[in-house]
């Protein structure tokens, strides 16, 4: 008599059904894959204005994962991002740590609304972005920024990668628009 | 026949293990941001979600502020704050609210003051009142 392998074993002829169902389930349910910074920076970002100024930057609010295990986005990855954009774009001379910059960047993360199961992942997100005058203290803009981005079945079929990319994407669209507003500042 | 179901069932108890007991319930205050001075609050009601600002009103005004809510994120009058909220709900024999998040931002700039935000999942899920009186509990409690 052959022996039965773990298929058999377990599963029987009712393999197929329940490998369906297995893959169902891996399509519709997004958890455990971390937000990326690569996937966060703007591929292109122009300026309108460019700074010749320094900036400090720091985020808060982020967490890897929420309480369903879904991804969110770490306050070092957007901070991260947010220094590759400002560099790649020379909107600012430069980005250091610590507060001996001309201007201080903080970003907040308010808020995070994201699906847990489903084809198209749509993700919003809202960041407070505050830009200060280091040496008097001021904020020089402040404004809540909104942005959302729609990941399907077509930009990756597993669920987690899924809406890893929809995170990604309105992590990117924020960091544009904020990006894009300083730019317009007259400092 | 039982068989048939292993597969099912690993799959269930894997979702029920990830998701069944998870909680989450915090809120943080935007720095520099004081809510003690705060009288009357102005709850914009979510199209996706048309019930819940009842609750929250009906909790605000328990803690004794005025509160009124309208469809347009622009009131009329000028309210010490503005309130938003997301509501997001789920079925497992029921629907229950599964999250919700409550945004108090500044009339004047529509920034966040606080926001607070609770999860629940389904073996711990809470009614949506004592969702919202947990939500605006650590929103007040923030530091």
């Amino acid at each position: 008599m052959r022996p039965l392998n773990i298929k058999d074993r377990f599963l029987g002829k009712h393999y197929p059904p329940v490998l369906f169902v297995v893959v169902l389930v891996l399509m519709l349910y997004g958890c455990s894959t971390t937000a990326k910074h690569e996937g966060m920076t703007p591929l292109t970002f122009e300026p309108g204005t460019k700074h010749p100024k320094t900036v400090s930057i720091n985020v808060v609010g982020g967490e890897e994962f929420d309480g369903l295990g879904r991804p969110q986005i770490s306050n070092g990855a957007l901070k991260q991002a947010l220094a590759d954009s400002i560099t790649k774009s020379q909107m600012f001379s430069a980005v250091i740590e610590g507060m001996k910059s001309d201007y201080f960047l903080m970003i907040t993360i308010f808020s995070f609304d994201q699906p847990v199961f489903g084809f198209s992942f749509t993700v919003k997100m809202e960041a407070g972005w505050t830009l200060k005058d280091a040496v008097s203290g001021e904020t020089v803009w402040q404004e809540a920024i909104k942005s959302e981005n729609t990941a399907t079945t077509e930009d990756a079929f597993a669920a987690r990668t899924r809406l890893r990319l929809a995170v990604e994407g309105a992590a990117r669209n924020n960091i544009s628009q904020g990006l894009e507003k300083i730019s317009r500042l007259n400092l | 026949m039982l068989k048939r179901f292993i597969g099912l069932l690993f799959v269930i108890a894997i979702l029920s293990i990830t998701t069944g007991c998870a909680n989450r319930a915090t809120a943080k205050l935007t720095p520099g941001s004081d809510l003690s001075n705060i009288k009357s609050f102005y709850i914009v009601q979510s199209p996706e979600d048309l019930d819940t600002c009842g609750l929250i009103k009906a909790n605000l005004e328990k803690r004794g502020f005025t509160a009124t809510i309208g469809s347009d994120n622009k009131p009329a009058y000028k309210p010490d704050a503005v309130v938003t909220y997301v509501a997001k709900w789920m079925w497992d024999i029921t629907m229950y609210m599964l999250e919700l998040t409550i945004n108090v931002r500044d009339p004047a700039s529509d920034f966040p003051m606080a926001v607070g935000n609770s999860l629940h999942a389904s073996l711990t899920r809470k009614s949506p009142e004592e969702m919202v009186d947990e939500v605006l509990t650590n929103i007040f409690s923030a530091k």
